[in-house]
């Protein structure tokens, strides 16, 4: 929290007074779904939503299954600067023409009111609306949250080691080799700059292809840069400065001026206006996919989700702290895709999620938030069934894989189904960060699978989603 | 895991000819039960008496046992020479007397293991629970829901946990809860509902009552019929041992926590009976015999309840008392 500020945690105060007032008459939640890059977090809101508009009958979601929710409805966007989250088209496209949805590329936002029946204390039987505002953003913005706390020089020599070692030299290369060239005390040159930053920027779209599928890659809005493209605040790159201080009007200084520029307009905003203001967050991951990319994919994962976690501000709220400034109380770790795995596979990837965020979890739950892996599959895509072979039966899944996915030496046409026996996780995930050779030969693939069949006006399949909601929103419907 | 290489992953037709592929389904898989789990549920608790202690009893119950025998037998004898009709006719009593005895014998021993059984499927709960094992909780749910099929009350909310179940995967911990909520929320709505009346019979009869002999033994008797009723809601069906045994569990519980709940009601005791005393040292005394008596209830709750409380809410003295006194006025 250093990097903020008094004057920005004032601010933050502030407004979480007015929002605490707020809170006493009408209770507004805001849950954070965030995860990296085709985690699942548009399928995960889409589901969550329709789980709540149609009243699915969730067992485990208490509230729900007590009968004391009355009515959900959509209510419009509170926010007007920020785009309403495409409800309704991410339904349409997974049900009707049975596709994926495109991913998150910038923030947006839902908003629902919950009419339910309370259940203790003074105002038990007296109905209340709880909002219920859900804020997707991209996880990559998180991982900037850190560069806030960094300077110029001290990014740039992460980055330029981090661009040096395996698996990412290969990528870098071409970059790396273009930063040698140039004399970052030369004389600043505007061309040299979006030559640097264009490379720069290749490099790290090149990192997050499904082969190498690595994840530690701030700054992140130079992935998904949205309206700001081109301009000069996304146009640097870091250099290779020795142990030299920019200085002057140097490339490296310019460098620098964007470096700060970069933090001012684009992570600060971000951190003050949205991060800040969360009470409750999602953590989607997709684990499955760094095991299809390799052991260094997934010790790459585990540094971000330690990343990602540096910047929250965990803690139970108290009624003066609630005062002082919002925290995130409950903080949940969806390992999600389950249903690319028979459930007697399920526990094994929740304990490779809590593996993987163990640190993140230990120092969450130190500081008095409440933290839960989970494994789920907000849309379920497959079913179960077990195939004999020779005397020896294995738990398959069936599911229509998606045209063009490879598997056995075959290759799929997106119209037939197959039962997959998608092999089996270790029991003790621990051998599997044991560096490059972790993985012993075992070749992970995971078959992507086209969504259901389903019909927009029932229930839609799901594993856990029930689980996920009882323990993000559950307690706030007693 | 330890036998032969895992299997690859691999991926089969489903037209295929080669191998065999059951419907598939989204119904959750059954947890198999482990042969190890059974056995160690099976092995008797450790034995409590001493060497000499059982000696003592084993020889007491020889003498006793022997003495018994030779009676009856001079008994039969004498009978038979005084004459034979007089000896058959003992004989016929004999024979009523062993073939009840056995009977009843039997009964008690089904109730004790009945609410034995509820016994370790609480603590059985408790520990799943508390090792977060979500197996073992899922075994625990599924031998609760079949422990309850012998009990009628149960019959709707079994329906809705199967139902529940067969939604998707649901895993341990939260079948617990689903079997909570569905099957002893209601037991535990009438379980309490029972406590409260006998909390105001008890406080009412205190009240009214001429003689301390009297309210003694009202309160006694309302205890003991308080503590039967609640082990029937719960499914256990206890006989006289099955009583003696559980009584014995209440008082013992009570003075376990009995200290922490003074804790938080002694407040309300005092003030409630010493405002009470103003009014009448016998209207105190009886608020005084009811609270008693409502926290007897809910410990005689707690031990016949086959599972902790995970997230029902946990009955309170206060809640109950004001029903017992508010509802005093009521038909």
């Amino acid at each position: 929290m250093v990097w903020t500020g008094w004057v920005n945690e004032t601010r933050l105060a502030a407004r979480s007074i007015a929002a605490y007032a707020t809170d006493w008459v009408n209770p507004t939640l805001r849950l954070g779904v965030t995860g990296l890059s085709r985690s699942g977090k548009t399928v995960f809101i889409t589901a969550l939503v329709h789980g709540l508009l149609t009243a699915s009958r969730w067992p485990v979601f208490e509230p729900q299954a007590q009968g004391r929710i009355a009515r959900v409805r959509l209510e419009p966007q509170p926010d007007d600067g920020i785009p309403r989250f495409p409800y309704e088209d991410h339904l349409a496209t997974l049900t009707g023409p049975r596709d994926w949805p495109e991913g998150t590329k910038r923030i947006s936002e839902i908003r629902l009111a919950i009419d339910f029946a309370s259940n203790t204390g003074f105002m038990r039987g007296t109905e209340k609306t709880l909002t219920l505002d859900i804020v997707d953003y991209p996880g990559e913005w998180l991982l900037d949250l850190p560069l806030l706390a960094q300077s110029y020089a001290e990014w740039s020599r992460r980055s330029v080691e981090a661009a040096r070692r395996p698996p990412r030299a290969a990528l870098a290369q071409e970059w790396l080799a273009a930063t040698a060239e140039i004399d970052p005390f030369g004389k600043a040159d505007e061309t040299e700059a979006r030559r640097l930053a264009d490379k720069f920027t290749r490099y790290l779209k090149s990192c997050r292809d499904e082969r190498v599928s690595l994840s530690t890659l701030p700054p992140g809005r130079f992935l998904l840069p949205g309206e700001m493209e081109g301009s000069p605040a996304l146009t640097f790159a870091p250099l290779d400065l020795g142990s030299r201080e920019p200085a002057g009007d140097s490339l490296a200084a310019l460098m620098d001026k964007r470096f700060e520029s970069y933090k001012r307009l684009v992570v600060m905003p971000f951190y003050a206006n949205h991060f800040a203001t969360l009470d409750r967050q999602v953590v989607l991951v997709d684990a499955l996919a760094a095991l299809n990319a390799g052991p260094a994919a997934l010790s790459d994962l585990e540094l971000a989700l330690s990343d990602v976690l540096t910047a929250f501000r965990p803690g139970a709220n108290s009624i003066l702290s609630s005062l002082l400034a919002r925290r995130i109380d409950r903080i949940l770790f969806a390992a999600t895709k389950a249903d690319h795995l028979h459930q007697t596979s399920h526990d094994r990837l929740e304990g490779l999620l809590r593996r993987l965020t163990d640190r993140a979890i230990r120092r969450a739950e130190f500081a008095g938030a409440r933290v839960e892996p989970i494994a789920l599959a907000s849309l379920r895509a497959t079913r179960e069934t077990t195939v004999t072979q020779r005397g020896q039966s294995l738990a398959c899944i069936v599911g229509t894989p998606m045209p063009g996915e490879q598997a056995g030496g075959e290759i799929f046409d997106g119209l037939r189904e197959v039962a997959v026996f998608p092999g089996e996780l270790p029991l003790d995930p621990t051998g599997l960060f044991a560096g490059p050779e972790a993985f012993r030969g075992e070749d992970y693939r995971f078959v992507r699978f086209l969504p259901p069949k389903a019909d927009p006006s029932q229930a839609l399949p799901h594993i856990r989603l029930d689980r996920a909601v009882e323990f993000l929103i559950g307690d706030r419907l007693a | 895991m330890s036998k032969a290489p895992t299997p690859k992953p691999q991926v089969f037709r489903l037209d295929s000819d080669a191998v065999e592929i059951a419907p598939p389904s989204d119904a959750p898989v059954e947890d198999r039960r482990p042969e190890a789990v059974i056995a160690a549920e099976a092995a008797a608790p450790p034995a409590g008496a001493s060497l000499w202690t059982r000696l003592f009893w084993v020889g007491l119950g020889g003498l006793v046992s022997l003495a018994f025998g030779i009676a009856v037998s001079t008994l039969i004898d004498d009978l038979f020479t005084r004459a034979a009709w007089l000896g058959w006719a003992g004989v016929a009593a004999l024979v009523l007397f062993l073939v009840g005895g056995l009977a009843l014998l039997g009964r008690e021993i089904f109730a004790l293991r009945s609410l034995a059984r509820l016994d370790t499927l609480r603590e059985r709960a408790v520990q799943a629970l508390l090792d977060k094992d979500d197996r073992a909780a899922a075994r625990v749910a599924g031998d609760l829901l079949a422990a309850m099929a012998g009990n009628a009350r149960t019959a709707r909310g079994r329906i809705a946990v199967q139902a529940a179940f067969a939604e998707g995967v649901v895993d341990g911990a939260q079948r617990l809860r689903i079997v909570e909520r569905e099957l002893l929320e209601p037991l535990d709505r009438e379980a309490t509902r029972l406590v409260a009346e006998a909390a105001r019979r008890v406080s009412v009869v205190t009240a009214v009552s001429p003689r301390a002999a009297v309210d003694l033994a009202m309160v006694f008797a309302t205890a003991v019929r308080l503590i039967r009723r609640i082990a029937e809601v719960y499914g256990g069906r206890p006989g006289t041992l099955g009583m003696f045994k559980l009584v014995r569990h209440v008082l013992a519980h009570m003075a376990v926590t009995g200290g922490m709940a003074a804790g938080d009601t002694v407040l309300d005791q005092i003030v409630g009976h010493g405002l009470a005393a103003r009014l009448s040292a016998k209207l105190g005394e009886g608020v005084l015999n009811g609270l008693l008596t409502a926290r007897l209830g809910i410990t005689a709750i707690a031990i016949s309840r086959p599972l902790p409380y995970i997230g029902a809410p946990r009955p309170d003295v206060r809640d109950l008392v004001g029903d017992a006194i508010s509802l005093r006025g009521d038909p």
